[in-house]
């Protein structure tokens, strides 16, 4: 196993052994977000890293499984694991569909399309009230029992843990598999990739498709989760900016690195949340301010983010004397 | 309706009302995407903190009338001003470094530059809405039974104008013309003496001051907030992607089509729905004609 596959089996294990030790509900709240986040950005990183898909419209299908499963719960009183697969359906024809449309496009374009459909969601979420309740939201009620998806604490621990693994595999699939390799030709050229006879633009739609799907699921759980899902949030792109975000500061493209952007970014949003809650109205933007910084520099020195800084540092240790 | 009433000067009267409102807004957001069209044909970037430089055009209007009881029209040559200023900051200290890293970089330096400023709005000024009535946003022009607002129709002429200039500047003057030499071949302008640091330096203050002058001019028709340049930008990323990127000419066609189908569809489906229409045209140019109505094919498969 390389340095990467260790660092994240003793992240997860340490997250597994954390509700052993600790029951703090605030400690706890912020693990599962911290997976959540991970999954997440592992989803977008499907499209965004591997086959260099880079979408800011990834909320859309958040913002799907969001909406699937409050409404099947609300509105129709079944499960909300059911409303989870419906979203998984519908991010994976919508996923195709903006996959298939936007195929040609390329690096502004395409952020473009995404940005411009996820704003469709947005306006029709908020404007179809009869069946979205328009932008007053959705407020989930929590129900305790496992089908109802009302857990405690450690339970949520446990299902992102669940999750966070699962995706993590995901991405390591596509490191190591023939149809892996074929994404990252495609992301790197194109046309040699098409030259070689990889069927780049079917690649394309799958991985949007998978990522959509994956982004959806995650969509439907933190719906659960929060208890509240809204159009003007769950469809926003600071959501889609923030997937992007953590990969990118964590390692684009590397199955590692969406996990250790999510353990930064969403620690520092903890800690500043509750060191400027006391303050006057508006100062939790301070964190998105650090964000939006932070966002520019790491493109700027360091574009492979955390794991290429340290394979870096592991290159130059290496090749020293000893 | 009978079909043979159609016509009636009923319908004439909100047919010519309709137009009249599609031509003004249309000159608006003229003025905003000829900046983001400018930046684009010349550096190659798409600036997504655009809206935000609008946002902060309408809190400067907001603060000189609100504080110092100053005019939008008489702040308009001092944010010119400013603007430009802050123009070439940002690309000292933020574009610069980008101008020739991949487009994942230069779309994320800009998403980021567009959360901070988003973002200090918010915890400077709060997210209250914020709008102002200076006093020719309430005269009302007629002419038969169409009626507008003087505020509209000087920000549109203004708007008109301040495009009409950077047209003519870019067409005619030595400068324009090294700049528009530089986005041609970058390598060939280098070898003929120009600096291309220094082109794209005015390029993004030039586009930065319309997108400025832009925002004190919509100031007394729309609230500003933190994140009102949003709605503006998205639809001028609607308008330059239509008029073709870095188009100049195709971005003031694409605004009077935008423009149009606002005003049309917000007649005829409601206000609500309206912006949906110009996204679904959105994707709808992007997968059909994605180099533009009037570009060349195959212009966003090469990522230029």
């Amino acid at each position: 196993m390389t340095a990467d596959r260790w660092v994240a089996a003793g992240l997860f294990a340490a997250a597994a052994l954390t509700p052993v030790v600790v029951r703090d509900s605030f400690i706890l709240d912020s693990l599962i977000l911290i997976l959540l986040w991970g999954a997440l950005s592992s989803a977008w990183n499907v499209a965004g890293g591997y086959a260099g898909q880079v979408s800011l419209g990834h909320a859309a299908f958040f913002g799907i499984g969001a909406y699937a499963a409050a409404l099947t719960s609300v509105r129709y009183q079944q499960s909300p694991w059911l409303g989870l697969v419906v979203g998984v359906a519908l991010s994976l024809v919508a996923g195709g569909a903006i996959g298939f449309l936007s195929n040609r496009l390329k690096g502004p374009y395409f952020a473009l399309s995404t940005i411009a459909f996820a704003e469709v969601l947005k306006i029709v979420a908020s404007r179809w009230r009869g069946f979205t309740s328009g932008s007053e939201g959705v407020p989930v009620p929590f129900r305790p029992g496992l089908w109802t998806m009302g857990l405690s604490h450690v339970q949520w621990v446990y299902l992102a843990l669940v999750v966070a693994i699962l995706y993590y595999l995901v991405q390591v699939y596509l490191e190591r598999s023939r149809v892996g390799y074929q994404l990252a030709g495609v992301r790197e050229d194109e046309d040699a990739a098409e030259a070689l006879g990889i069927p780049t633009r079917r690649r394309k739609v799958q991985a949007v498709t998978l990522s959509a799907a994956l982004t959806s699921m995650c969509g439907s759980l933190w719906a659960q989760y929060v208890g509240f899902v809204d159009p003007i949030h769950v469809f926003s792109i600071d959501l889609s900016v923030r997937f992007a975000l953590n990969s990118i500061i964590g390692g684009i493209g590397t199955a590692l690195g969406p996990f250790l952007g999510s353990i930064l970014i969403t620690s520092l949003e903890t800690y500043l949340r509750a060191t400027f809650s006391g303050m006057k109205a508006g100062f939790g933007g301070i964190y998105l301010i650090i964000y939006g910084v932070v966002l520019i520099l790491v493109v700027r020195f360091a574009p492979e983010g955390l794991t290429g800084i340290a394979a870096r540092l592991r290159f130059r240790r290496a090749d020293a004397p000893a | 309706m009978d079909p043979a009433a159609r016509l009636g000067p009923a319908q004439i009267d909100v047919v010519a009302q309709l137009a009249a409102s599609a031509v003004l807004l249309g000159g608006i957001y003229a003025l905003i995407a000829v900046g983001l069209t400018l930046i684009f044909g010349i550096m190659r970037v798409v600036n997504f903190a655009h809206g935000e430089f609008l946002m902060l055009g309408m809190y400067l209007a907001f603060f000189a009338f609100t504080l110092q009881g100053v005019d939008p029209w008489v702040m308009l040559p001092v944010a010119l001003v400013i603007f430009f200023g802050v123009g070439l900051l940002v690309y000292v200290l933020v574009m610069r470094g980008v101008i020739q890293a991949s487009h994942n970089v230069q779309i994320f330096t800009t998403v980021g530059l567009s959360t901070a400023l988003q973002n200090v709005a918010l915890v400077l000024w709060s997210g209250d809405y914020q709008l102002f009535r200076p006093w020719h946003a309430s005269v009302v022009l007629r002419a038969g039974s169409t009626a507008v607002n003087l505020s509209q129709v000087v920000a549109f002429a203004v708007a008109v104008l301040l495009t009409a200039g950077l047209f003519a500047f870019m067409k005619f003057s030595h400068t324009g013309r090294v700049m528009r030499a530089t986005a041609q071949d970058r390598d060939a302008a280098t070898l003929m003496g120009i600096d291309p640091d220094r082109v794209y330096r005015l390029t993004f203050a030039i586009g930065i001051a319309c997108v400025g002058a832009a925002g004190v001019l919509v100031s007394p028709l729309y609230a500003a907030y933190p994140q009102a340049g949003l709605q503006f930008v998205l639809l001028a990323y609607v308008v330059v992607v239509l008029g073709g990127l870095g188009d100049m000419a195709g971005a003031m066609a694409g605004s009077l089509i935008v423009a149009a189908v606002e005003v049309v569809g917000s007649y005829v489906f409601g206000t609500a729905w309206k912006e949906v229409l110009y996204f679904v045209l959105f994707i709808a140019v992007l997968v059909f004609r994605p180099a533009g109505l009037f570009g060349q094919r195959g212009a966003e498969s090469l990522g230029v």
